[in-house]
């Protein structure tokens, strides 16, 4: 008994004993966070966050690549311990919820054959990728719904999966399931910043939008007397609806497939309509927050498109605040738009709502003049979005040629041409840099030269053949240290406090000496030249961000900043730049542009605040990329014709100040929506489902 | 050395441990649903199995057989394996770091498998020297892995499969798993 005892005691030693040492032998140092953090998860190891065990979780939390709330399993209360223990504020989640994106079943879509397979839609899909003509397609053999864990999906009677909002979690089983990936979790945040992409059912009207609004939705919800509904969905991707959906070119309606059969939707009527409905009620629609994020932002510029930052920015969470150097908000809006188009009561209900949101104004502070991009940055905004958008505004305003320096050290080449012609005196630096601007960029270049710079770098976007210059001319301003690069676009700016001191450009290889427009050119290289003073040949101010570089704390250090390009709706054949004549920013020919482009901005701001790469999807649809279409549409429902819009009688046009057009009665709304063909990719609405 | 052969053979085929001895069924059926799991835990099961078959060898021929405490092997072989596994994965951490990794919640999930257990036991019962334990416990394990490869492969199509719905998930599972034991009861005989 005693031998027993002993034995097994001693054993029972041994092991404790080695393994005490080997502890100490094999010790490998492990964050002691990561210890407690692993405590604090549940230890289901269920893999719900996408890592294969709570220990990889508690690693990846603590490393930053997880989320202190990315614990599935969890719940509230271990996101809140784990966020004690890292010292951060758990960031309040948007519920997401599974959307489907197919809208017409295998019964309704245009196939390829008959399936008779088995049940389930993996299994169907490793057949020529499914039954449907569409490639993205629900199968809607249900795979999504029998993998969900919590039954929130069923078949709905038109053969499509059905969400039901109330019991899903957003776990995301179904989206890891859908073989075809037209599952998406989605939450207003989401369809705030998204982008519309090939890999999505897209109609031909939703596209072209500039603005990128989902209109089959807008329709939908408007035939069905959803008007606020309708409202809601556009307000996803415009807030001006009041102002778009009179003043709109609607390139949306060029493109609507009624065209080829009749005439399209008055897509934009039914815009103002609903617009309109929510301000003749009175009652302003109650729009989605993200919860606050305290982060303050300054939007410069208070037109389509400063107004559209800021108030997308509102909406993600952050506390936006936009100068406007003229007294009122609302830009060209305001005071180029006449009252019979746009009235100014309707402009301001838009630009109230946008207020209400959360968003400051200061009116009657111009950049350059009032404050700079520094001082900015120094009163604790975190990013300065330049959105002084498409007005020639340096040349407008007075007779006195204008030589503000919105952004630090940056010229005008026109104003600083006529402050030269009538003999002003420029203060010049040292080391200038001319972008763009042809021959008067030579001229410029020797000008700077005699006002004391010493360096004058000249950068022309298009090649040497373009320009016209030949290499011995090139060499003789070599001489006179004028250097000439061409293929060549700024990039970015970066400077200390108000001093402009380095500016990035790219050039794009020179393809063999060829000089085939429109050839890819995505190939480039970025050099960095140190410069006191540039000149843009441009009459605008691209949009750009403004960001910190985190360098020396305290107050007495000097201020770094650098410029972050916001991502566009870029053409494969152009390279993104500041200033280039490919840059979409500098030339809007309508509102809804600026506004496409200010959701963009506000959406790269979101992106840069939240640590992520400033980059569009990669199958972003442009209007280039090639996506699946119908060149015909067959057995339509027999509808009446487009609704005209009622228009103020001639005589009374008199009054300028009185709107010409009326706008639809609900009558005549109702008629105009079921028009809509409710298009797909490929799929619409034919008479002979119903 | 055809000794040896026909020990390995018959480990991995004949007397598979798990399809023929019904040992370690837990891990089995738990985590053969996916193939690199499957993989995963075979690799550390024939790791952990020859190093467990030597040690309670040792534990065996040099503590209780001269103790007279034979009676003990239980208690003794599991407080063995328990901190030998704890052991392994510590060692691992720090020397194959990669290795570790690979095997990640696998080893743990050791500790308590009684195919380790029984493999060792068998390894005393049969009487076999230490050379013979070691390759027994090799192939033993091998065969593990084998059975744990076969029935991954297998489940791997069961999503795509047309099961009746009241035998879907764990019950067709077992029927799996009953059909792949008959077809190894066909190796009977293959050694004598």
């Amino acid at each position: 008994m005693l031998a027993a005892g002993l034995a097994i005691g001693g054993l029972g030693l041994l092991a404790g004993v080695g393994l005490a040492v080997a502890s100490r032998v094999f010790y490998v140092y492990v964050d002691p966070l990561i210890i407690e953090v692993e405590e604090a998860l549940p230890g289901a190891n269920c893999g719900g966050c996408g890592l294969p065990g709570c220990s990889s979780a508690a690693q990846a939390i603590v490393v930053g690549h997880l989320a202190p709330n990315a614990c599935v399993g969890g719940g509230a209360d271990v996101h809140e311990k784990v966020a004690e223990i890292l010292g951060v504020e758990v960031e309040l989640k948007e519920p997401e919820i599974a959307q489907i994106g197919c809208r017409y079943s295998v019964a309704k879509a245009d196939i390829k054959y008959l399936y008779d397979g088995v049940n389930d839609c993996r299994a169907a899909m490793l057949l020529h990728g499914g039954a449907k003509e569409c490639p993205i397609g629900c199968i809607g053999l249900g795979s999504c719904i029998s993998v969900c864990p919590f039954g929130a999906l069923s078949m709905g009677d038109d053969g499509l999966p059905v969400v039901h909002e109330d019991i899903c979690t957003g776990c995301g089983t179904c989206v890891r399931t859908c073989p075809k990936g037209i599952i998406s979790l989605t939450s207003v945040s989401n369809r705030i910043l998204g982008e519309f992409t090939t890999d999505e059912c897209t109609a031909p009207c939703q596209r072209t939008c500039p603005a990128g609004i989902n209109i089959p939705e807008q329709i939908r919800q408007t035939a069905m007397g959803n008007y606020l509904e309708a409202l809601r969905v556009i307000k996803e991707r415009n807030p001006l609806p009041l102002v778009c959906g009179r003043i709109c070119p609607h390139p949306c309606e060029f493109e609507c497939r009624r065209n080829l059969e009749d005439e399209p939707v008055a897509i934009n009527y039914l815009k103002r309509f609903v617009s309109d409905y929510e301000r003749e009620s009175g009652q302003r629609l109650e729009l989605f927050k993200a919860p606050e994020t305290g982060r303050r932002l300054a939007v410069v510029g208070g037109g389509a498109e400063g107004l559209t930052a800021a108030c997308f920015l509102a909406r993600l969470g952050h506390s936006p605040t936009i100068f406007e150097a003229m007294p009122a908000l609302g830009g060209l809006l305001r005071t180029v738009i006449p009252d019979s188009r746009l009235p100014k009561d309707v402009l301001d209900w838009d630009i109230e709502g946008i207020l209400e949101l959360g968003v400051e104004a200061k009116t009657g502070k111009a950049l350059g003049k009032d404050f700079t991009v520094a001082s900015l940055l120094q009163e604790g905004y975190e990013t300065v979005l330049l959105a002084t958008g498409g007005w020639d505004a340096m040349l407008m305003r007075g007779q006195e040629p204008n030589l503000d320096q919105a952004i630090p050290g940056l010229y005008q080449l026109l104003p600083l041409s006529l402050a030269w012609a009538q003999g002003m005196d420029v203060p010049m630096g040292k080391r200038v840099v001319i972008a763009g601007g042809g021959d008067l960029a030579l001229d410029a270049a020797k000008k700077c030269m005699q006002s004391g710079a010493e360096q004058v770098t000249v950068l022309y976007h298009r090649s040497q053949k373009e320009v016209g210059l030949t290499d011995s001319e090139v060499a003789q301003l070599g001489e006179q240290s004028i250097l000439v690069h061409f293929r060549a676009t700024l990039s970015q700016f970066k400077g200390v406090d108000d001093q402009l001191t380095q500016l990035v450009y790219r050039q794009t290889a020179s393809s063999n000496g060829s000089e085939a427009r429109g050839l890819v050119l995505s190939r480039f290289k970025e050099t960095a030249i140190a410069v006191d003073t540039v000149i843009t040949a441009s009459g605008r101010l691209p949009e750009m961000i403004f960001v910190r570089v985190p360098g020396l704390e305290g107050e007495e250090a000097p201020l770094l900043w650098q410029t972050i390009l916001p991502y566009h709706k870029p053409a494969r054949t152009k390279p993104e730049a500041l200033f280039a004549p490919t840059e979409p920013m500098s030339d809007y020919r309508a509102a809804v542009e600026a506004i496409g482009a200010g959701r963009r901005s506000a959406s790269s701001i979101h992106l840069y605040l939240t640590g992520k790469q400033i980059v569009p999807p990669e199958n972003m649809i442009t209007a280039e990329t090639e996506v699946l279409d119908v060149k015909q549409v067959v057995e339509l429902l027999p509808v009446g014709p487009r609704q005209k819009m009622p228009e103020r009688p001639a005589a009374e046009r008199i009054d300028p100040a009185l709107e010409v057009e009326l706008g639809l009665d609900e009558e005549m709304v109702r008629n105009e929506s079921v028009r809509c063909l409710n298009c797909g990719l490929i799929c619409y609405v034919r008479s002979k489902y119903h | 050395m055809s000794d040896y052969l026909l020990l390995i053979v018959a480990a991995i085929l004949v007397n598979n441990i798990i399809l023929a001895r019904y040992l370690g069924n837990c891990p089995f059926l738990g985590v053969s649903q996916k193939m690199d799991t499957a993989v995963g835990m075979g690799m550390a099961v024939v790791f952990v199995v020859t190093i467990a078959g030597m040690i309670t060898w040792v534990v065996q021929y040099a503590i209780l057989n001269p103790l007279g405490l034979e009676y003990l092997r239980t208690i003794a072989f599991i407080l063995v394996i328990a901190s030998l596994v704890q052991l392994v994965e510590m060692f691992l951490q720090k020397s194959i770091p990669a290795l570790y990794k690979a095997l990640g919640i696998f080893l743990p999930l050791i500790t308590t498998n009684c195919a380790v257990l029984g493999i060792a036991i068998i390894n005393i019962q049969e009487e076999f020297n230490f050379m013979q334990t070691v390759v027994f416990s090799f192939a033993s394990a091998v065969g593990f892995s084998l059975a744990m490869v076969l029935l991954a492969s297998l489940r791997e199509r069961f999503p795509t499969a047309r099961i009746p719905l009241p035998f879907a998930g764990m019950p067709i599972a077992m029927i799996t798993v009953g059909l792949l034991a008959l077809s190894f009861l066909g190796f009977t005989g293959l050694v004598k």
